[in-house]
């Protein structure tokens, strides 16, 4: 096939780097974007199925700013705004250094966090968010989980008929 | 990903199809064909390879409705298009939104339509590059084809975009890597520069890299702008970036034969919005009094270009046109998509060939939850967990033949490849349809 399941990503981290204080938060600054690999599976139209979750909720990091957090490749985060929190894959960015900045490619998790305001400009403000990420326990949903766990469009009739 | 056999078991091959991706429009695709499937794309890049070889498994091939449950069910086109016409003629403020990844020929219906229900047209513009539709609207757009930047340009600029990413051939098709007719040896005869905070997948590929600081693309642009007109610059690092560099990169920009400045989305989806837009607008023509530069920005979806201009030469106004008084409107910020959802005004949203469910920040995408959803689409995607009623279309481009509009306003005829599924209709048709249901409807109520 033309594609692979997910983004290959090396595996550089060292948990004892001697500089790296450990924190359970980190600020940073939240970039939404395309992403090939993204746009590959989006447009293939494989959204739901695992492979979409692999490449597009996943928030790619500085590994020194993973270090800190403790977290590896592929394992869970809880990223929040001022708009929402969501918990995704995180993994180490191919275009490190770039401390205190994650890059979540564009799609429903990154969604979640993305600020709606427009500033009467059309369009939303996708790129140079205030966010929080701290390590989470949780499964990174996948997109017909997450859609309906977001919005709730078709569960909440459900819930009055019980 | 490891090597893979050459594909030898085709029917026929298709030449000369148009990608349907980016807004590069490539136009030299190879599809090889069997059974009526595309196989194999030759020249494609990963992302135009990727949409052509679809996934069949998520294919939207029979329309569908939401049953009590609040499950898609199979319907017969009938009910689906009644309903769904029933919806759009029966409402106060409709809103059609997608566009960009459909041929003009559908379009045309759909302006009718839009007219005849007094809704609100718009397109993928309105989240990508709005502010550069209307920055080129507050300043100007010199603008060039792509042949002319292959043929002449010996200095690249790529800022707020990755055409690694997102325009994977747009590099080696029209701008850096092709031999032209002044630039005899190709890559070399051409200078590559990136400004982006990112050391991105195009910057590892660049002569020149500027890492300006997050939000500082308005700030760097100014300082080159002061140096062009002989300021001296007061601070030593504005941006990030050390006020030689920016001398250096300046002197570097004048003494080109023929430079092109190609932006993206990191400029407009910041703060500054179309400001970032104007200035880097305002550069290219300062510039011109010392040498020929150009720009163009780098339109995502293969027709989002073709929406504007279909628009702008139709009703005058590029996208966002609001019709609900009888005539055409456009007033950025309140007849547009995302700002009519954050205000809760729209009580129908049609969409094809679109996919907010996954493009559109979710506090926008909750008035979608309240209101009826009709999809025009030919993958199940987040979208589709939205909708209320779903249209499968065809694929532009490789089932239907389409015209398009490249990045560069150059309008293509698509091909087609193979035919579509028995059970979809082009979505010409189906636009069609809707709107002679909905005529009939109005004509009934009279």
């Amino acid at each position: 096939m033309t594609y692979i399941d997910k983004p290959s990503i090396s595996n550089v981290i060292k948990f004892d780097e001697l500089n790296v204080a450990k924190v359970d938060q980190l600020k940073v600054m939240l970039n939404t974007g395309t992403d090939i690999y993204q746009g590959a599976c989006k447009k293939r139209g494989s959204t739901l199925k695992d492979e979409y979750r692999k490449v597009a909720g996943v928030a790619y990091m500085d590994p020194k700013d993973m270090a800190k957090l403790g977290v590896g490749n592929w394992d869970s985060v809880l990223v929040k705004s001022d708009w929402g929190a969501v918990v995704v894959y995180s993994a180490h960015s191919r275009d490190a250094p770039h401390e205190g900045m994650i890059f979540i490619p564009k799609g429903p998790w990154a969604n979640v966090i993305v600020s709606n305001e427009t500033y009467c400009c059309s369009d939303p403000t996708y790129k140079g968010i205030e966010a929080t990420v701290e390590k989470s326990d949780k499964e990174v949903l996948l997109m017909a989980d997450l859609m309906k766990e977001v919005y709730q469009k078709y569960t909440k009739k459900v819930k009055e008929v019980d | 990903m490891g090597y893979e056999e050459p594909v030898t078991d085709y029917d026929k091959i298709v030449e000369n199809c148009t990608c349907a991706f980016c807004g590069s429009n490539c136009d030299d695709l190879d599809c090889l064909v069997k059974d009526n499937h595309v196989v194999a794309v030759r020249h494609a890049c990963r992302l135009g390879a990727s949409k052509i070889m679809e996934d069949e498994d998520q294919r939207l091939k029979v329309p569908m409705m939401r049953n009590e449950n609040g499950e898609l069910v199979e319907v017969e086109w009938e009910t689906a298009l009644d309903a769904a016409a029933e919806l759009i003629a029966n409402s106060v403020r409709p809103l059609f939104y997608g566009w960009s990844e459909t041929s003009i020929e559908a379009m045309k219906p759909g302006l009718e339509l839009t007219e005849l229900v007094g809704a609100v047209i718009d397109n993928q513009a309105t989240i990508c590059h709005g502010p550069t539709v209307q920055a080129v609207q507050n300043v100007g757009y010199p603008l060039m084809t792509l042949g002319e930047v292959k043929n002449r340009a010996d200095m690249v600029v790529y800022t707020g975009s990755n055409p690694m990413n997102a325009h994977p051939r747009h590099l080696s098709r029209y701008t850096t890597f092709p031999k032209g007719w002044f630039r005899k040896r190709g890559r070399y005869d051409r200078t590559l520069v990136t400004w982006d905070p990112k050391y991105s997948d195009t910057a590892k590929l660049s002569d020149i890299w500027i890492p300006f600081e997050e939000n500082g693309d308005y700030e760097f642009v100014n300082a080159i702008r002061a140096v062009l007109k002989g300021k001296k610059l007061k601070k030593d690092v504005i941006a990030g970036i050390p006020t030689e560099d920016i001398y250096e990169l300046t002197e570097k920009m004048k003494n080109t034969q023929f430079g092109a400045l190609f932006f993206g989305l990191g400029l407009t989806h910041t703060l500054s919005k179309q400001r970032n837009i104007d200035i880097a607008i305002q550069l290219v023509q300062d510039l011109n009094k010392y040498t020929k530069w150009v720009l163009l920005p780098m339109r995502g979806h293969f027709n989002v270009n073709g929406f504007n201009i279909f628009m702008s030469y139709e009703m005058g106004f590029p996208y966002g046109v609001d019709f609900c008084r009888g005539y055409p409107r456009y007033m950025i910020g309140e007849t547009t998509t995302i700002d009519l959802l954050n205000r809760k005004e729209a009580d129908v949203f049609l969409v094809i060939a679109a996919d907010p469910g996954a493009h559109f920040p979710s506090g926008a995408n909750m008035h979608l939850v309240d209101i009826p959803v009709i999809q025009i689409d030919i993958h199940w995607g987040p979208t589709t967990e939205l909708a209320d009623i779903v249209l499968p279309g065809t694929f532009i481009g490789v089932e239907t033949a389409g015209t398009s509009y490249r990045m560069d306003s150059v309008p293509l005829n698509m091909k087609k490849a193979i035919d579509p599924p028995e059970t979809c209709r082009e979505d010409e048709w189906i636009v069609t349809e809707l709107l002679n249901r909905v005529k009939k409807i109005k004509e009934a109520s009279k």
